[in-house]
């Protein structure tokens, strides 16, 4: 059965970050036997003074493929590291949804889509989930991390939203590779000229340090761009941190 | 190089794309701590951008590191 699980709001200024308690999350998953589980996105929320979050207003999310009968375990699971691990003054929230058996994937996505753009509320969020069948419960705190869980949820699940947690892995420290070797990466489904340009497979691109793919189309996709130096041979650059900030 | 925010804290005057500024204030600042990975969006390691006490705001950021402004 395939779920998505969305965390929020479980760090403090001192704490580890909501990715890790995520990916931790995820790891436990694996190490029980329980599933499998994706790579882990993180989704940009709405910034605002209204909002009463620590410093980025990020959600974390993945997928977790688990076998029958698992759903009700895995949530009391999830739920139980949340209230132990997450830090003091947090607020967490989490969601876990079944895109199998939800009501509306589309109106959960579009409620994703609006917590980038206004303040939304608790109770729109509870309302929201019951009316999906998504299971939606708070771990501490205020609680207010259910509104950023469900919002990660929906994004996650519209395929449009997000950057990977993390960066993509080589088995060396390559500086350039050509495009279709980058497809053979298992985070990588698509390389993609961010100004739109066509790339071929046999393309050199030069690996900047720390190279994340975003989610576009439902797809993890590697965006470049023209290289700036054309010393390395390679036409195309992978995208510096400050350029990925906007996804 | 800082404002007062809406609220009274201290926020980067410069906004968010300010990147050398951005890098030579953190150079300087005693408070400076890196944030998490995932959450780092500057080149510069040491970067106010990328520093756990930077509270993203509509306009800038406000630094939670530092005191308030008088």
């Amino acid at each position: 059965m395939k779920i998505l699980i969305a965390i929020d709001d479980t760090d403090n200024l001192e704490s580890r970050g909501t990715g890790e308690i995520a990916s931790l999350i995820a790891e436990d998953l694996r190490q029980r036997g329980w599933g499998s589980c994706s790579f882990i996105t993180r989704h940009q929320l709405f910034v605002h003074p209204d909002i009463p979050y620590t410093s980025h207003n990020s959600a974390m999310c993945f997928f977790a493929d688990i076998g029958e009968g698992r759903l009700e375990p895995v949530i009391e699971l999830v739920g139980a590291f949340l209230e132990r691990e997450s830090a003091e003054g947090s607020d967490p929230g989490l969601c876990v949804a079944v895109p199998g058996a939800m009501a509306s994937a589309r109106e959960l996505s579009a409620f994703g889509r609006r917590a980038k753009q206004e303040v939304v509320t608790m109770e729109e969020a509870y309302q929201l989930a019951h009316r999906l069948g998504v299971h939606l419960s708070q771990h501490g705190g205020t609680g207010q991390g259910v509104i950023g869980a469900l919002a990660g949820a929906g994004l996650r699940l519209g395929g449009n939203d997000g950057r990977l947690k993390g960066s993509l892995e080589f088995a060396h420290p390559y500086r350039v590779l050509r495009v279709g070797e980058l497809l053979q990466h298992p985070l990588v489904d698509a390389v993609r000229c961010v100004a739109g340009g066509a790339l071929r497979e046999e393309d050199l691109v030069a690996i900047g340090e720390k190279p994340k793919t975003v989610l576009l189309d439902g797809a993890s996709v590697l965006l470049v761009s023209a290289a700036a130096e054309k010393g390395s041979g390679a036409c195309w650059q992978t995208l510096h941190r400050k350029q990925l900030r906007g996804y | 190089m800082w404002r007062k925010d809406e609220r009274g804290g201290r926020e980067f005057a410069l906004g968010p794309e300010s990147w050398t500024a951005a890098a030579r204030s953190a150079s300087e600042c005693r408070a400076f701590a890196p944030d998490v990975e995932e959450e780092q969006v500057a080149e510069e390691e040491r970067s106010c951008y990328n520093c756990r006490f930077r509270r993203w705001s509509r306009a800038s950021f406000t630094c939670l590191g530092l005191p308030p402004l008088p």
